[in-house]
């Protein structure tokens, strides 16, 4: 299939890819001008970076309503892999406003190359159609993100850095495995034509072996321990980007595989371990969330559980519940970023590490902040009047709908968990407290404001209008 | 348009409240008042508003922003505005402005859930109304371990809520029902029960019954004296709402399956409330208690289902919620000139504050039972109803709770008012016209509505021929 010879169409549908992936050379090539640490030097980069994702993210919004498989069937472009594109592209946008003032200027544009070409990976998966392309689109994400992870002057950034590399090695390794497994089992490694070979033991252990991999890339219980430590050490907008970007572009190829790359009679019994691990994450995530004081190990916690609640949305692989599953993924990523952008603009260099205890009577030092934030935890809680109210309530209902009562309660008992989490932090910025021993750092950079607001009325008017586009059954040709 | 400035207005007036100063109290006071008051207004001009009604969900159920009145939610929200008003005026101290805040909030989103003709927007302001309550609390001290109370019952009670509403909507295909005549909707007894289970146990934490009361006495113990009056009168009659325009619609078949257990656990909060009120020193939580008793009257008359014994169901609940925001507001007087909640450093007050007295022993008598006033109508009405019905056993621990409940509202007035002067009280003035202002509305309804209770109970009747609340044609 690979060995057919590609023609123009191919490489039109992997255009909005190749405008996020050349940017960064541009940006690389540019910053080689700039002697100086001026804050021009940061503005360039990241305003090429932006520009450079708005025209792939308009490109991409013009491929939504074609179907294009290209290169044989390798990479379908169109519906399923735009919508999450434009999240991943969104998503992107909003870090590189919180990491502008991050770090020396001088690397700036490395850190803004090395983000978009990480997010270019995650595009790549959202169209992988072919266990090579979801591998190449996978290292091409976490390659990347080894080297942001480590570019950090603190002692914990090597660390995170380092853990990252090794355990991502690792899923890796299960993810390859998996992959030639299910060659071996089929002699192809195309999805399409998985989904129409008979079942051997073979490929259910390879196709578990490629679920194990993807599972740790989603950090699902029990694959989940290098989470919190890898994002307590990142800088905070790569940590923002891993929360959403890395899940994003993961989720896709998981949906993509669940939904059409097993044969349908047997789907079921091969996806069933899936279920246990989501219902795992949602408790033993937000369990472990409970005890945290640093937000970005609370947040990456917490991350594990609403993955969990995504992944709960496909049980039973129902159109409707891969609809929801995207509608909360959209809104778990505006809910999420938001929280990372106010932390951001708490801390003077835009990544310091922010405890609980700077969150005391933020209420009274800085509302609108707090009001912002207090938003978002609501949302993340499950609370009305945001998408994580509406969200849930349509997994909810797709997953009784599914037959999945028992996953739907533990969707539950997990949320009642996490309100403890979140509401802890309403808490301290609400309760009163001696002002005089907190310290009130703002980031200089206020572009982070940008993100709060969209993130904001993102959640709010999603909720209201919980709008899923209807084109968005993942193919395989 | 009417229901949806009932809704909306108070929302976004109150959190507009937050640009004005945090000493300008009595501005405060006053927005709060109008808003209160002229919610009033609206809801009383033109009981027959049309419905507001926008399409929310079509996909995997319907579901719409419904609200509309019905006979029931248009005294409640009557009620929610007087009780606004009063506390409104009763705004106090420091932290007057942020409890104005979250008082008129919470005062759109109980609008909203009593207004509410959709089964998930139900939900949503079931869930919204816990914010603002919580809010406060947090705000009253570091510990606040009766926030975290109060947000853990009710959000668990919340989520099983949401998790029913979300069954209910896949087996019926819309919760677009409430009040719909023409919703014919069968639920199988396999998710009848558990549909029903995850509603009851919601509606049973929030009202709360025994033995999911244990948030409730802290609570109100820590609430300032506004919110605690809005509280106790119109929050915690969501629950028993909610059992009647749903359960008692939607699922009579389980209701009448659930009937003995819930009137073993309305007899246990009708005579531990009691008992508990009485053994209590703190004159909050004797209110408090009294109110865990009286609500266990009510459970008992929605679960008897007659005709009667509702009607005095929603005749008792707006009396109660009257009296006690009256209770409230008088107690919370004396706390704000005495600094202090305790019965036995509380004492021969009546003599220097005759007034207050005054105001106490009406509320007390009130809530009592005495004849003449509204609690006694609605009592009077529950117990005939549970007897006509065949109902006898709980109507008797009814009467011994009545009876009980003179013993505990008269040891309440004799501890704060009679007695001794107590020397190392503070000497205050009396009652003043704000505090008479705020507490007079509520009076004048008790009043009148123990005179007549007949615009209620006729307007239950009238309108609810099509559908909800006749239980009595199973």
């Amino acid at each position: 299939m690979l060995g057919s010879f590609p023609v123009a169409a191919d490489y039109a549908a992997l255009l909005p890819w190749f405008v996020v992936a050349i940017v960064p050379l541009l940006i690389l090539f540019v910053d080689l001008f700039f002697k100086d640490a001026s804050a021009a030097r940061r503005g360039v980069a990241v305003g090429l970076a932006i520009v450079g994702l708005v025209v792939a993210g308009a490109l991409a919004a013009g491929q939504y309503p074609h179907e294009y498989a290209a290169f044989g069937g390798a990479f379908v472009q169109g519906g399923f892999s735009i919508v999450f594109s434009e999240i991943v592209i969104v998503a992107t946008i909003a870090t590189l406003l919180l990491s502008i003032g991050v770090g020396r200027s001088d690397q700036v544009a490395g850190t803004t190359a090395l983000l978009l070409w990480s997010a270019s990976g995650a595009m790549l998966m959202a169209g992988a159609a072919n266990l090579m392309i979801v591998f190449l689109g996978l290292e091409l994400l976490s390659l990347a993100l080894y080297c942001l992870c480590a570019i950090s002057v603190r002692s914990t950034a090597r660390e995170s850095a380092l853990k990252y590399l090794i355990l991502s090695s690792m899923a890796s390794g299960f993810l390859l495995y998996g992959s030639a497994l299910l060659f071996g089992a089929t002699g192809s490694v195309a999805f399409a034509v998985l989904a129409t070979a008979p079942v051997t033991p073979v490929l259910a252990v390879g196709a578990g072996l490629f679920l194990v991999g993807l599972a740790f890339k989603l950090s699902l219980v029990p694959f989940h321990a290098w989470t919190p430590d890898v994002y307590e050490g990142a800088p905070l907008p790569v940590t923002a980007f891993m929360s959403v970007v890395t899940k994003a572009g993961t989720l896709a190829v998981l949906a993509r595989f669940a939904y059409a790359a097993l044969p349908s009679d047997h789907a079921a019994a091969i996806l069933a371990p899936l279920w246990v691990l989501a219902a795992l994450s949602m408790l033993i995530g937000n369990l472990g969330a409970l005890a945290q004081t640093d937000m970005k190990r609370l947040l990456a916690y917490s991350g594990i559980a609403q993955v969990g609640y995504i992944v709960t949305a496909f049980a039973g692989t129902t159109a409707l519940g891969l609809r929801y599953a995207i509608l909360y993924l959209a809104g778990y990523t505006a809910m999420n970023l938001g929280a990372f952008a106010v932390v951001a603009l708490m801390a003077r260099d835009g990544d310091a590490v922010v405890g609980l205890p700077r969150f005391a009577g933020l209420a009274y030092r800085r509302p609108w902040l707090a009001a912002a934030m207090t938003f978002f935890l609501i949302g993340l809680a499950g609370l009305p009047p945001t998408i994580g109210f509406t969200g849930k309530i349509l997994i909810l209902a797709a997953t009784v709908g599914a037959g999945y009562a028992w996953l739907a309660g533990i969707l539950i008992l997990g949320t009642a968990i996490s309100a403890y989490v979140y509401f802890k932090i309403v808490r301290v910025m609400f309760a009163r407290a001696d002002l005089a021993h907190v310290r009130d750092e703002r980031s200089s950079n206020p572009l982070p404001w940008i993100a709060v607001t969209v993130c904001v009325v993102v959640t709010f008017a999603l909720g209201l209008v919980p709008y899923t586009p209807s084109n968005v059954l993942p193919l395989v040709k | 348009m009417i229901v949806t400035a009932l809704v909306l207005g108070p929302i976004v007036i109150g959190l507009a409240l937050y640009a004005v100063p945090r000493e300008r109290i009595v501005l405060v006071r006053i927005i709060a008042a109008a808003v209160a008051a002229l919610a009033f207004a609206l809801a009383a001009y033109d009981p027959a508003a049309p419905d507001a009604s926008l399409r929310w969900l079509s996909r995997p159920f319907v579901a719409s922003f419904h609200l509309g009145f019905n006979p029931i939610s248009f005294w409640i929200v009557l009620l929610l505005a007087l009780v606004t008003f009063g506390a409104a005026l009763a705004l106090n101290g420091p932290r007057a402005r942020n409890i104005a805040v979250q008082l008129l909030v919470l005062q759109g989103a109980m609008n909203g859930l009593f207004l509410a003709k959709d089964l998930l927007l139900f939900a949503l302001f079931w869930d919204l109304m816990l914010l603002p309550v919580f809010l406060v609390l947090l705000d009253g001290g570091p510990h606040a371990h009766a926030a975290w109370k109060y947000l853990i019952y009710n959000l668990a009670g919340g989520l099983a809520l949401l998790l029913a509403t979300a069954a209910f909507g896949m087996v019926s295909g819309s919760t677009d029902v409430l009040y719909d005549p023409n919703a014919h909707i069968a639920i199988g007894i396999v998710w009848g029960t558990w549909i029903f289970a995850g509603f009851a146990f919601a509606f049973l934490i929030k009202t709360p019954v025994f033995p999911f009361h244990t948030w409730m006495p802290d609570t109100y113990a820590e609430l300032p004296t506004p919110m605690v009056a809005v509280v106790s009168a119109v929050q915690s009659k969501a629950g028993l709402y909610g059992l009647i325009v749903i359960c008692s619609v939607f699922f009579r078949p389980e209701m009448l399956q659930a009937r003995t257990l819930m009137f073993v656990l309305g007899a246990i909060a009708l005579i531990y409330g009691a008992l508990a009120s009485l053994a209590e020193r703190d004159t909050k939580r004797i209110v408090a208690y009294s109110s865990l008793s009286h609500l266990g009257l009510i459970l008992l008359a929605v679960f008897t289902g007659s005709q009667l014994a509702i009607q005095g169901a929603v005749v008792y609940i707006v009396a109660h919620g009257l009296f006690s925001a009256a209770l409230f507001l008088v107690l919370g007087a004396v706390e704000q000139r005495e600094e202090t909640r305790d019965l036995l450093r509380l004492g021969g007050l009546g003599s220097r504050n005759p007034k207050l007295a005054g105001a106490l022993v009406i509320g007390a008598l009130a809530a009592l039972g005495l004849p003449g006033l509204a609690g006694f109508a609605g009592e009077i009405l529950i117990l005939t109803g549970l007897f006509s019905a065949g109902v006898v056993w709980p109507a008797l621990v009814g009467l011994i709770a009545v009876i009980l409940a003179s013993a505990y509202m008269l040891r309440l007035f004799q501890g704060v008012m009679n007695g001794p002067d107590v020397p190392d009280l503070p000497e205050r003035r009396d009652m003043t016209w704000l505090e008479g202002f705020a507490i007079a509305p509520l009076v004048i309804a008790f009043l009148a509505l123990g005179v007549d209770p007949g615009p209620i109970t006729s307007l239950t009747i009238g309108a609810h021929t099509a559908a909800p609340v006749n239980v009595s044609a199973r």
